[in-house]
């Protein structure tokens, strides 16, 4: 009795508090009402799932879930299926409880298919338990912001752990690319479905610095590589114990990819192989896939002055080594104009020492003029400083706005202008943007 | 000396295992601060594919934090005679820099809460222990003066003014020395053990600290002095380095100083 008065307390607390955060325009408040609300009843998160009537997907990994999560709910649309999204990109446990909230009426109740979460990889397994997930889709496992998450294998160590403990018909869906993520699959009882890569034409021609984990996660020996996709990612074995890339679901190269960049071919497979299992008609997938709009700051367009303007947030450093891979295969014409922005707040870590594994010497190689900015920018502009070759045109500005303009002067009409920002200088980026475009 | 006939070797421990927080950076810095004065400049590895003897042969040597896994990796092949032939090269006084990880390494042991001790190469002395997961683990900024001697003279004696060593600390180990001395003392932030005031170690020519950063771009001192300490025993004599644009590096300085509002040391030459 008391306890369902709690509930429903609980329920009312946090849908008036969205409704206020949204009625004062306080901003997209995608946090708050979620905490005060678990407060009042810390089961509340396992209620709303439990209203999802064909289940939840949970969507993890380091780089890629925002996007990923957002195709394979268009995917399910496209077939008819009704879901419900934590589409903010707001991942931690109280940002899931506002996004399913907010979309649920004031009992509590929802008429939802499916529930498609993207997850940080630190509350995965703290979130199993409330959600009973039917499907996980795991990404990738990078070295991100280690003042927060700790290192890939305990990480990995974690999520086994976890998963263990779910219905042994959860569908378990990996990138067997990434050797972490194959292992994982190895050790899980539930059905595991790996997807991954089969186009050796796109071998990267050496493995990147920015790589963690090279070595056999079974035995330790170090892993003989056919080929890398990106970072660790590609065609491995180990000559020690055997240990080997997995056989695939799902051929790559069978299916078309959203945006630009290798890293949305995983993004784009992890999502088709997620809808193809849920019952969602190939047709049906190519179609979602084919009218793709990126979510904010992934690869997202806008049209500036009549010059382009692409935003790649870039976070951590394999999540720039491959956005910088982007930029130089999307510019293949002309040396481009790219502004990068760091900053070191709470959502991009505190640390920015990752940029001296990032591989900056890509950009400089291009000749083209860098803009740089953000809270660290003399730290950036002290990478690209002892990058060789040294940067053709180097422009240091801590101002952000002013930052902008002169980015979009160095851009010819016509011509796009490349920008690779953390998570907040991202928002800034967008917000700076976006007001330009209403004056 | 003429600039162009010298040559240095680097010697760069596990690149692949002992690289966690942008430590390739050190590396970085020290190669094109030496291209920049036309010091020819090499860096080769020092891992599992490298004889004991090669670990013998570099003139400085530059080692990094390594995860768990890798740490392990990394003691099981120093085992033996590339750690005699490492310990043979930092007592001849040969210089080297080790960050986050690598002081561990060098130590006598580190000692998790729960599970077995890891024997380090003793070659400095201290240890370091591991409080266990519930205990926060030092993470943040951290600024700290160079007091060892003579290191702290002569890059008083190279840059005017007190050193002081601006970096990122990320350890959950507490190292505690003994008979070696501390590299410097804690400004802001935590250094060896969040109670001393201590931070890093300092022994031979060898530099030891938790800061990363990386290290050396933002404190380009200690850079200089490492390539000017490693020429000096090569050559047997004192070649003064011709001074590099440090614009950018002292912006970078000064903002973080400022954020942490620590404006008596902001550097105004």
């Amino acid at each position: 009795m008391l306890k369902s008065l709690r509930l429903t307390l609980a329920i009312i607390t946090g849908k008036m508090i969205i409704a206020l955060v949204k009625g004062l325009d306080l901003g997209a408040g995608s946090v708050l009402p979620g905490a005060i609300a678990l407060r009042l009843a810390p089961e509340l998160l396992s209620v709303l799932c439990a209203q999802i009537t064909q289940g939840v997907i949970l969507v993890c990994g380091t780089n890629g879930k925002t996007t990923t999560s957002l195709l394979l709910r268009q995917m399910l649309n496209q077939q008819g299926y009704r879901v419900v999204h934590n589409e903010t990109g707001a991942n931690l446990v109280n940002g899931l409880t506002t996004a399913l909230l907010s979309q649920a009426n004031w009992r509590a109740k929802f008429t939802a298919d499916y529930g498609i979460l993207e997850v940080d990889e630190n509350i995965l397994p703290l979130i199993l338990e409330p959600c009973q997930p039917k499907y996980i889709l795991a990404l990738n496992l990078f070295r991100d912001q280690l003042d927060r998450y700790g290192e890939v294998d305990s990480i990995s160590q974690r999520w086994q752990q976890a998963i263990a403990s779910l219905a042994p018909d959860t569908k378990v869906i990996l990138n067997g690319d990434d050797p972490t993520l194959a292992y994982l699959g190895q050790q899980l009882k539930q059905k595991v479905l790996f997807f991954g890569l089969n186009e050796p034409d796109i071998y990267l021609e050496s493995i990147p610095y920015a790589t963690d984990s090279t070595y056999c996660p079974n035995c330790g020996h170090s892993l003989d590589y056919q080929g890398v996709y990106l970072s660790h990612q590609g065609d491995f074995n180990c000559s020690n114990c055997g240990f080997t890339k997995p056989t695939l679901a799902i051929n790559s190269s069978e299916w078309p990819q959203v945006l630009m960049g290798v890293y949305n071919k995983y993004n784009t497979l992890g999502a088709a192989l997620v809808a193809l299992n849920v019952g969602v008609e190939p047709t049906a997938i190519k179609e979602a896939i084919a009218k793709f709009k990126p979510a904010f700051g992934r690869a997202e367009t806008l049209t500036i002055e009549g010059k382009t303007v692409k935003i790649l947030l870039a976070k951590n450093p394999v999540g720039m080594n491959e956005t910088i891979r982007a930029v130089q295969q999307d510019s293949k014409d002309y040396p481009p104009v790219t502004l990068i922005v760091l900053n070191d707040r709470t959502p991009d870590g505190t640390d920015v020492s990752w940029i001296w594994d990032v591989d900056t010497e890509f950009i400089t190689q291009l000749q083209g003029k860098i803009i740089v900015s953000g809270d660290r920018v003399y730290d950036l502009a002290l990478r690209f400083e002892y990058s060789e070759p040294s940067p053709h045109y180097l422009q240091v500005e801590n101002n952000l706005s002013i930052a902008l303009d002169i980015a979009l002067k160095a851009t010819e009409t016509n011509s796009t202008l490349y920008i690779l920002p953390t998570y907040s200088a991202m928002l800034e980026v967008r917000q700076l943007l976006t007001g330009k475009k209403i004056l | 000396m003429k600039p162009e006939t010298l040559e240095l070797t680097i010697g760069w421990l596990y690149p692949k295992l002992m690289s966690t927080y942008g430590d390739r950076g050190n590396v970085i810095c020290l190669q094109r601060r030496c291209q920049w004065r036309q010091i020819q400049v090499s860096v080769i590895p020092l891992d599992q594919q490298q004889s004991p003897q090669v670990f013998e042969q570099v003139d400085l040597i530059v080692g990094g934090g390594a995860q768990d896994r890798q740490q392990a990796i990394v003691m099981n092949d120093l085992d033996g005679a590339k750690a005699e032939a490492l310990q043979a090269t930092i007592e001849k006084g040969i210089p080297g820099v080790f960050t986050c990880g690598s002081p561990q390494l060098l130590g006598h042991y580190y000692e998790p809460k729960l599970g077995k001790r890891i024997e380090g190469l003793s070659l400095l002395d201290l240890i370091t222990t591991h409080p266990g997961e519930a205990t926060p683990r030092c993470i943040g900024n951290i600024v700290f003066e160079i007091t060892a001697s003579p290191l702290a003279e002569e890059l008083k004696a190279m840059i005017g003014r007190n050193p002081i060593v601006i970096g990122f600390e990320n350890h959950g180990g507490r190292t505690y020395l003994d008979d070696v001395q501390a590299l410097g003392k804690v400004i802001k932030g935590y250094g060896n053990n969040g109670e001393d005031g201590s931070e890093g170690a300092f022994y031979r020519h060898a530099i030891a600290t938790y800061a990363h950063g990386p290290l050396l771009p933002k404190n380009p001192f200690l850079a200089d002095w490492l390539i000017q300490t490693a020429l000096r025993e090569k050559y047997q004599e004192t070649i003064t380095l011709t001074k590099v644009n440090d614009t950018l590096v002292k912006k970078a300085r000064n903002g973080m100083l400022k954020r942490l509002d620590l404006t008596n040391l902001l550097n105004k030459e």
